[in-house]
């Protein structure tokens, strides 16, 4: 992105034809989250949000701060994977699935309380968190993650 | 159908001058967007409305106020559905083309 500067409140909406049961199970569960989440293993459990990556690297561990399945997850978020990022205050993800009509949900990713963490906005904000939700959604329509 | 909302917000340069806005700062109020416009302020709402319809601005409440934000993901897609496919079978026409013409000469 050429935006100067990423912002501290980020949303992104995807709507998904899939039941809210499946797509929780596919944001909490580390067997969906590699195959769209950049490789990343990622366990949301009511106490913790844990994310390893492909190498077995620890590149989250936040506590869960909010956990009502299969309809809201609120965690924290810094990025282990990076010193600079992990440098950074804590902020914050909160995902909310709504069924719609037709058989599909609404699913939005709310990355906010960004302010004390810049390098992290500009990280996760043009592809970052897009290439995420694409991915999920692809694979929860057809089985495939997205090419790339 | 979710493509055809997409496309149909798209066209029109008024919405899309409304998507560069937020590309440039994100979660604008109506009042912030309307004074960038030659435009009534029911004209830039209703705007709004067919780039929410499409999902392509996801609003959120702050107080009194509604905030607006620019949600790429549908381009996103419409990019991965009608873009990528069209130009990658041109190029691999294209490096095809470059290899036959190699083998000729």
């Amino acid at each position: 992105m050429t935006t100067a500067t990423a912002q501290t409140t980020q949303v992104y909406e995807v709507f998904i034809k899939a039941t809210p049961e499946q797509i929780w199970e596919a944001i909490t569960t580390p067997e969906f989250t590699e195959r769209y989440f950049y490789g990343a293993r990622i366990e949301n459990t009511p106490e913790r949000h844990r994310s390893h990556g492909p190498d077995g690297s620890v590149w989250a561990d936040s506590a869960t701060r909010e956990y009502d399945s299969p309809r809201r997850l609120v965690h924290g978020w810094r990025s282990l994977y990076d010193p600079e990022l992990a440098e950074e205050a804590e902020s914050r993800v909160t995902w909310e699935i709504e069924p719609q009509d037709g058989g599909y949900c609404k699913l939005t990713v709310t990355h906010d309380e960004l302010q004390g963490a810049p390098k992290t906005a500009k990280s996760v904000s043009g592809a970052g968190w897009m290439m995420v939700l694409s991915g999920l959604k692809a694979l929860l329509e057809t089985g495939e993650p997205l090419a790339s | 159908m979710e493509d055809d909302n997409v496309f149909k917000a798209l066209a029109d340069g008024t919405r899309r001058h409304l998507l560069d806005r937020l590309f440039e700062r994100d979660g604008r109020t109506l009042t912030e967007l309307e004074s960038e416009l030659e435009m009534t302020r029911f004209g830039v709402m209703k705007h709004l409305r067919v780039l929410e319809d499409a999902g392509l601005v996801a609003t959120r409440r702050s107080g009194r106020e509604k905030l607006h934000f620019l949600n790429p993901v549908p381009i996103r897609l419409i990019h991965d559905r009608w873009i990528d496919k069209y130009t990658e079978r041109h190029v691999s026409a294209l490096a095809e083309l470059k290899t036959q013409l190699e083998e000729i000469a």
